[in-house]
């Protein structure tokens, strides 16, 4: 096996949930020795999650939500809230290249964890802060608060909707994952600037910015013409037909993009060229634009008859670009999904073998990233702290008694 | 002056739109030296593409071009042409990076394939970045946002908390989102082929799909798929409860209620209504099943309260709670305006104005954006740089090459 890209580097991982742990598996799988810090007194609660235990049996070491987020990286227990927990961790961070933590700053400041205190004992450390709305500026920099609260402040939620309707949701926790892959690339280049001068640096990332540096469409039409877009549902500048469309079965859609006569051309052979196709109102492309709702509904009768994949599959057969809108059923069937290689099976002592999530990345020079399974709670304690620190068993087994290492 | 990390990576672009341009932003931002090839005459396909100054279109004047390709030098050049090829070659043999967004296979039918480019130059990495990859069989798929978005879990999840399926139909999130993700994995993983470059000294070819990208933004709900068998859905009453913008007096709020603590703290916040005496509610199981009722009451008493009341009290008392902000209000925040989270930049042509700013911060070599290109501004100096005179360039413009 060849060399994995981050080989020789460590992080010092205090994150939890969902973005740091994304953050820090971009790290593990590459290669980087992740040594995710937890404890039973401040516990990563996609371990206690009851949403994501494997067959519904209660388990730290049973959950999907911390398996899929958490492979690739070591685990060790210690009570930062004791006086030698905080010391020990400071003695790991020292070996560290990375630290990397995602609480809110009133939290981060009682855990002592500050890059002022960080670059005390490690002055070239690059340190990780991901938080809500960044950890300096006014008084939100302090909130509490979680992904789509993010999204909901930078005006994410308000531009997603239907026109005329109120704010909706993206789904799921969307700013988790936009920043987790940012901060990678952010945190890298401050590595290799640290290799280069010596120099270490603090990473305060917000989510909130992340999000506004993914709409550019809104605010540059805010800054540009003082004027906000508000929500326009699944509309688009020039394209039309371009929406999702109800197809056979409950709660069943596809998505259908046309960008220029041809595409519409095809379109309409791949529906047997009805005669409303040629009526006026959808002769060209601009006029299928200003007519847009009127399509929709004719289309949406349409597409009603078939089965959202069977005939995704018939469109881009014949050159249209359009996509089924997927469950978890069938992204988890998918057959694109498994042949690229985004599913993994992993193999695991508590729950068996499971399918999950893997990485959206193919690299050539890395045939295989580092997939070893989330660790148990505390399952590198002994390599940690005997390993890495050089405590000697005895004390190893004191700090235990101790509920230090807990 | 603080310094910029990535000051000696030469990137070359050859992409257009959002994803490839993108990511060859975030280089730029940060200092790389990222070189942009356009098509001669047209350019880049978002330079038609709104927003524009007044309203007026204009390839030099559109903010969705000029934010997603600051920092870059253009070069116009028509790599499937002859000539274009042997220039993209002596390009190529400097860079550290090709960023591409073309469909699979079409790099390698204008003799641009990664095999042939690594013989030309074996430390340069590829960064191909496409709808669905590489492999596999949706490889040859038209995709735009609208299509990756919608076909992974989080594009059937938006939005979330649906009453009616039928007349709720998926919404793509907005703006570009799957190619901002895809783009951001292939930053990513493009740092990885420079760290891996420095151990090994060989470049690679990186496969960074938006659909893959956009699907990982569901770990969790699949997870919950693959150890519970518990398919995930979009409509109310049958995911977690207690996330959605709420009406309040001036606006709308955002808070989690669903967890004991955090339903007692909003209880509190509503000045303990007597219409929550109930046992109904008193467990998290109660809760989900009065949902209707519980949001009702929520609703009621939210409206009796602005916005900023309820953020400031509810963060006193521990309550998760956020306001759901207009993009313009966002804009002119103080706190995002302390942290210069929008930047003024000035174009020449287009003007000035304020652009969104660094998409993370960093203390010693904070990224910073110069303002776009014109088309083919750098012509001229990047050709003299790879041995072309004067006379040579003018007859390559002449003969539409550049």
């Amino acid at each position: 096996m060849g060399r994995l890209p981050l080989e020789g580097i460590r992080v010092a991982d205090f994150s939890w949930i969902i973005n740091g742990p994304q953050i820090a598996q971009w790290l593990a799988t590459m290669g980087a020795e992740v040594i995710k810090i937890e404890s039973q007194v401040y516990i990563d609660i996609g371990r206690t999650n009851p949403a994501g235990w494997a067959d519904r049996q209660a388990g730290v070491n049973r959950n999907g939500f911390y398996h899929a987020l958490n492979y690739g990286k070591k685990a060790i227990s210690l009570n930062l809230a004791t006086p030698r927990g905080h010391e020990l961790a400071f003695e790991i961070i020292r070996k560290s290249d990375i630290v990397l933590e995602c609480f809110p700053a009133p939290t981060a400041r009682r855990l002592g964890l500050t890059y002022d205190a960080v670059r005390a004992v490690k002055p070239d450390a690059v340190m990780l802060s991901v938080s809500l709305l960044g950890k300096t500026g006014l008084e939100p920099a302090e909130w509490v608060g979680w992904g789509p609260m993010a999204c909901c402040f930078v005006g994410m939620f308000d531009a997603q909707g239907y026109p005329g309707g109120g704010p909706r949701q993206t789904g799921g926790t969307w700013p988790d994952y936009a920043i987790a892959a940012t901060v990678v690339f952010h945190a890298l280049a401050a590595l290799r600037h640290r290799r280069q001068t010596g120099e270490g640096q603090w990473i305060d990332a917000s989510m909130g910015e992340t999000v506004i540096g993914q709409m550019p469409e809104w605010f540059m039409d805010y800054f540009m013409n003082g004027r906000d877009p508000g929500k326009i549902g699944n509309r688009d500048d020039v394209m039309a037909p371009h929406n999702t469309y109800p197809c056979k079965g409950d709660d069943t859609w596809i998505a259908i993009a046309v960008a220029n006569q041809h595409e519409w051309d095809a379109l309409c052979g791949a529906m047997g060229n009805p005669a409303w196709t040629r009526d006026a109102h959808f002769a060209d492309q601009f006029s299928r634009h200003q007519n847009r709702d009127a399509l929709d509904v004719l289309i949406g009768a349409w597409t009603r008859g078939y089965e959202h994949r069977e005939l995704a599959a018939t469109l881009q057969r014949a050159g249209v670009a359009a996509g089924p809108v997927l469950d978890s059923v069938e992204l988890h069937d998918d057959p694109h999904l498994w042949e690229w290689g985004y599913w993994w099976k992993m193999d695991h002592h508590e729950v068996g073998e499971r399918i999950l999530p893997g990485m959206p990345v193919r690299m050539s020079g890395v045939p295989q990233l580092n997939m070893s399974h989330a660790p148990d709670l505390g399952q590198h304690n002994r390599e940690v702290f005997g390993g890495l620190l050089g405590l000697a068993d005895a004390e190893i087994n004191l700090l235990i008694e101790q509920k230090v290492i807990y | 002056m603080a310094s910029q990390a990535l000051s000696d990576l030469r990137v070359v672009e050859y992409a257009e739109m959002v994803s490839g341009p993108m990511c060859g932003k975030m280089f730029a931002d940060l200092g790389a030296e990222v070189i942009k090839l356009e098509r001669p005459g047209a350019g880049d396909e978002a330079r038609r593409h709104p927003p524009y100054p007044g309203d007026i279109p204009h390839p030099e004047k559109s903010g969705f071009f000029l934010y997603l390709n600051t920092s870059k030098k253009s070069v116009t050049l028509d790599p499937a042409t002859p000539t274009g090829a042997a220039i993209f070659k002596k390009l190529i043999a400097s860079a550290d990076v090709l960023i591409e967004n073309h469909a699979p296979g079409f790099m390698a039918s204008i003799g641009l394939g990664y095999e042939t480019l690594r013989t030309i130059n074996p430390r340069l990495i590829v960064t191909s970045v496409t709808p669905f990859g590489q492999t596999g069989p949706y490889r040859d798929w038209k995709g735009t946002d609208l299509i990756e978005f919608a076909m992974s879990l989080t594009g059937y999840n938006t939005p979330t908390m649906v009453d009616d399926p039928e007349t709720e139909n998926p919404l793509r999130a907005p703006g570009h989102a799957a190619e901002m993700m895809g783009a951001a994995t292939a930053a990513a993983s493009t740092m990885m082929a420079i760290f891996q470059r420095d151990l090994t000294g060989e470049g690679q070819w990186i496969d960074a799909p938006c659909w893959q990208s956009t699907v990982n933004t569901a770990k969790i709900e699949m997870a919950a798929f693959t150890y519970l068998r518990m398919p995930f859905s979009r409509q109310r009453g049958k995911v977690a409860v207690g996330l959605e913008p709420l009406p309040c007096k001036d606006g709308f709020i955002y808070t989690l209620w669903a967890a004991d603590a955090h339903y007692l703290a909003l209880k509190k916040l509503l000045g303990n209504p007597p219409e929550l005496d109930s046992e109904l509610f008193d467990t998290l199981a109660g809760r989900q099943d009065n949902d209707d009722v519980l949001r009702r009451i929520f609703r009621e008493h939210l409206l009796k309260h602005n916005v900023e009341f309820l953020v400031r009290e509810g963060q006193r008392l521990g309550l998760t709670i956020g306001p759901v902000h207009t993009v313009a209000q966002a804009a002119e925040h103080p706190h995002l305006r302390t942290r210069n989270a929008f930047v003024p930049i000035d174009h020449p042509m287009a003007g000035r104005f304020d652009y969104p700013g660094a998409l993370v911060q960093m203390t010693a070599t904070p990224p910073a954006a110069t303002r776009a290109p014109l088309l083919g501004e750098h012509n001229v100096v990047i050709l003299q740089r790879i041995g072309y005179g004067i006379a040579e360039i003018q007859e390559l413009r002449a003969a539409g090459v550049i």
